[in-house]
C-alpha cells in the first residue's frame, strides 16, 4: 500500500535525455576529460561528484559563488530592520525605566547584531536554494547513485554527430563506462 | 580499483585494528548505523521517555498549581530553571564552535566529529529555550516575548537584556538548525539512494533537497557553507555573552561583573566540549566507529577541554581577586560566601570538576584513555551545571539586604526538571543516531587521498 502510493514520488519516470554520460573513478582522468571537451565547444556539460574537486573546478573555470552578494543583502536588511524595530517600539511608546536614556545605542546594538545574523543566515539558505536550483524536484541529467559513493560522472548534453565525438572523448580519457542518451 | 587507507594509528597507540577506508566503505559505515534500531536502543529509549514523563507530569504540576509546588519563592526565582537554561545553552555552544569556528581556522580534524556536534548544538537550543517559557509561569501567553503589533498597543522592552536573550536564543536556534540542515543535505542524499523502506527514502528524499552531487550544486553548497559558519562564529560568542548579561546587566554581587561575557563564552565550550566527548566516546564505542572517530580526534577534542578549563579557572580567580582588591564589601562577602558559607559544598564541586580533574588532561596518556576521558567528560559536565546554579543561588540568597538572605533548598520538583531535561535532550539524540548520517560523509572523504591514475604534477 505505502510502496503503490509512494512510489511515483520517490521513483518518477526519468524524463528523456539526449547526450552522453562518462563514468571516471580517477579524478585527474575526469579532470582532463572536461578540459578537452570544453575545448571541443561543449560548456554546458555538468560534472556530478560525490566530494568537490578542485581541480575539476578550475577545469570547469567556475568562478565564486553569487550567495555572498544574497547574504550580504540579508544582513544589512537585518541590521536596519533590527536598529528600525527598537527604534519605532520605543518612539511609538516612550516609557521610561530606571531612568535609562530612551534611545540609547548600546542596548539597540545587540537586537541590530542578532537581527544582522538571523536574517543574513535566511537570505544564505535561499540564495544556496536558488542558485544551487535547489529542491531539485525534475532530474537534469541522467543519475547514477555511484556518484554519492566513489564515482565521478561526466554529463554532455549532446545530439546527431556530436554523440559519437563526445564518446571518444570519454573513452579516450580512460572512462570506465559510457552511456549514451540518443 | 585501488584502496586508500588513511593513518588512525599515531605515537603507535590505537584502540582498534587498523582497518582500510575507502570512499565507498565510508559510505557503507556510516549507513549502517542509520535504521531500525535493536533491543538495547529500544531499552534505552523506552527508560528515557519514562524520565522525561516524569518530568512533564513535574511541569504539569507547575502550571496547574504554580510555582509554590517546586519551592521558589523570593529572593530565589531563578534557581533550577535558569540554572537549566544556561546549562544548555552553553553545550550547544560547542557545536557551533567545532563546525563553524574550526571550519573557518581549517582545523581538518572537525570532520570527523562536527556533525555530533552540531546536533548537539540544536538539541542543546531546543531543551535550553524550554526552561524560559516554562519559567514564565504561564506559558500559553509565552508569545508575548516577541515584537509583534498588538491590540495593547504595547511593545517589549529592548532595552532590557532578557529580550536581547529573546533574539540571541532564537537567532542561535534558527541559523544552528539551518547549519546542521545543509550540511546533512549530500549526505542525506547518499542515504536516500540506498533507503529500502519508502517511508525511510521519503524522509532521506526530503533531506537531500534533490541532491545530486553536480558541480554548480558543490559550487553553492560551499559558497554558503563557509558563509553559514562566518556567521555562526561570532553568533556563539554574542549569545553566550547575551546570556551572561542576563546577570552582568544587575546590580548583584557576584553578578554584576564586565569579566562575564568571556567567561561565559569559554565555560560554554567547555561544557560543550565535555558533553561532545562523551557522546562521541559511547557512540564509536557502540558502532564500532574507531577507525573514522580516532584517538587523535579525541585527544584534539580533550586538548580543547584543557584550553578552556584553564580559561574557566582564570575566572574563578580573577572574581576573587576583584572582589578582593575592589572596593565593595557586598562583593568580598558574596564570594567568602560563595566559598565558605551554606552552599560551599556546590562552589566545591563545581572548582574541582571545572579546574582540578581537568588538569590531568596535561598528561597524554590521559588524553588518549578513553576510559579517563569518559569519567572526566562526566565531571566537566556536573562541574559547568553547579557553576550555573553556584552563581545564581549565591548571590540570589546573599543579596545586599541581609534581611533578604535565605536559604534555598532543591525540591523534588526541580529534581524531576532537571532529569526530564536530560531526557528531552537524549530523546533527540536517540533518534538522530538512528535516522540520520552521524558523521558527515561527504567531509569525511575529503580527507582521503583522492585516487589519481598518475601523480600529482
Amino acid at each position: 500500500m505505502i510502496h503503490r502510493l509512494l512510489d511515483p514520488i520517490l521513483n518518477p519516470v526519468p524524463p528523456k535525455f539526449h547526450g552522453v554520460m562518462g563514468i571516471f573513478y580517477y579524478v585527474d582522468d575526469a579532470a582532463e576529460a572536461v578540459t578537452a571537451l570544453r575545448q571541443s565547444g561543449h560548456k554546458d556539460l555538468n560534472v556530478f561528484s560525490p566530494v568537490p574537486h578542485h581541480e575539476i573546478e578550475h577545469a570547469l573555470e567556475q568562478g565564486p559563488s553569487l550567495v555572498r552578494w544574497v547574504t550580504a543583502v540579508g544582513a544589512l536588511l537585518g541590521a536596519s530592520g533590527g536598529f528600525g524595530l527598537c527604534y519605532y517600539t520605543i518612539a511609538s511608546w516612550p516609557l521610561v525605566i530606571g531612568g535609562k536614556e530612551l534611545f540609547s545605542l548600546p542596548p539597540f546594538t545587540v537586537i541590530g547584531y542578532e537581527s544582522m545574523i538571523l536574517i543574513a543566515g535566511l537570505a544564505n539558505l535561499l540564495g544556496l536554494l536558488a542558485l544551487a536550483r535547489l529542491p531539485q524536484i525534475k532530474q537534469v541529467a541522467p543519475y547514477d547513485p555511484r556518484f554519492q559513493e566513489d564515482r565521478i560522472g561526466i554529463w554532455v548534453p549532446c545530439t546527431g554527430e556530436a554523440v559519437g565525438r563526445v564518446e571518444s572523448a570519454l573513452k579516450g580519457h580512460q572512462a570506465e563506462e559510457v552511456h549514451v542518451h540518443a | 580499483m585501488s584502496t586508500t587507507r588513511i593513518d588512525i594509528t599515531r605515537d603507535g597507540v590505537n584502540d582498534v585494528p587498523e582497518r582500510a577506508v575507502t570512499q565507498k566503505s565510508i559510505n557503507d559505515d556510516v549507513l549502517s548505523m542509520v535504521g531500525i534500531p535493536g533491543k538495547v536502543w529500544w531499552a534505552i529509549f523506552l527508560l528515557d521517555l519514562i524520565v522525561l514523563g516524569t518530568a512533564l507530569a513535574a511541569v504539569r504540576n507547575l502550571i496547574v498549581h504554580g510555582w509554590g509546588v517546586s519551592g521558589f519563592m523570593r529572593p530565589v526565582m531563578w534557581a533550577v530553571d535558569i540554572t537549566n537554561f544556561v546549562f544548555w545553552v552553553g553545550i550547544a555552544h560547542c557545536g557551533t564552535l567545532v563546525s563553524a569556528v574550526l571550519f573557518l581556522f581549517r582545523s581538518h580534524f572537525r570532520r570527523a566529529v562536527y556533525r555530533i556536534a552540531e546536533a548537539m548544538t540544536v538539541f542543546g537550543v531546543l531543551t535550553a529555550a524550554m526552561f524560559p517559557a516554562i519559567h514564565t509561569g504561564r506559558p500559553w501567553f509565552d508569545y508575548w516575548l516577541f515584537p509583534y503589533p498588538n491590540q495593547r498597543q504595547i511593545w517589549t522592552n529592548v532595552r532590557s537584556p532578557l529580550e536581547w536573550d529573546v533574539f540571541a536564543v532564537n537567532t542561535y536556534l534558527t541559523v544552528s538548525s539551518i547549519f546542521f540542515l545543509v550540511g546533512l543535505i549530500p549526505d542525506a542524499a547518499a542515504a536516500r539512494d540506498r533507503a529500502k523502506h519508502p517511508l525511510l527514502k521519503l524522509v532521506y528524499t526530503i533531506f537531500a533537497f534533490g541532491w545530486t552531487g553536480a558541480n554548480y550544486q558543490w559550487k553553492h553548497f560551499y559558497g554558503a557553507y563557509l558563509f553559514f559558519a562566518a556567521l555562526a562564529t561570532p553568533l556563539v560568542f554574542s549569545v553566550h555573552s547575551v546570556v551572561s548579561w542576563d546577570f552582568a546587566m544587575a546590580q548583584l554581587p557576584g553578578w554584576h561583573s564586565t569579566l562575564f561575557a568571556p567567561y561565559f563564552v569559554a565555560g560554554a565550550i567547555f561544557s560543550g566540549v565535555g558533553m561532545v566527548i562523551f557522546l562521541l566516546i559511547i557512540i564509536r564505542k557502540a558502532f564500532n566507529m574507531q577507525h573514522l572517530v580516532t584517538i587523535d580526534h579525541m585527544e584534539k577534542l580533550s586538548k580543547l577541554v584543557l584550553l578552556t578549563s584553564t580559561m574557566v579557572g582564570y575566572s574563578y580567580l580573577t572574581e576573587f581577586f576583584m572582589a578582593w582588591y575592589g572596593p565593595s564589601s557586598a562583593e568580598r562577602d558574596l564570594f567568602w560566601f560563595r566559598a565558605f558559607g551554606h552552599y560551599w559544598w556546590a562552589f566545591w564541586i563545581m572548582f574541582s570538576c571545572n579546574v582540578i580533574f581537568p588538569l590531568s588532561l596535561w598528561f597524554k596518556p590521559v588524553r588518549r584513555n578513553m576510559a579517563a576521558l569518559f569519567v572526566l567528560s562526566i565531571f566537566v559536565n556536573i562541574g559547568m551545571w553547579f557553576e550555573r546554579f553556584v552563581i545564581i543561588v549565591t548571590s540570589l540568597t546573599r543579596a545586599f539586604n541581609p534581611s533578604n538572605w535565605f536559604y534555598y533548598r532543591i525540591s523534588i520538583t526541580e529534581l524531576a526538571l532537571i532529569a526530564g531535561s536530560f531526557a528531552w535532550f537524549f530523546m533527540f539524540f536517540l533518534v538522530f543516531v538512528r535516522v540520520l548520517p552521524a558523521f558527515s560523509i561527504a567531509e569525511i572523504k575529503e580527507t582521503l587521498p583522492m585516487p589519481r591514475r598518475r601523480a600529482n604534477p
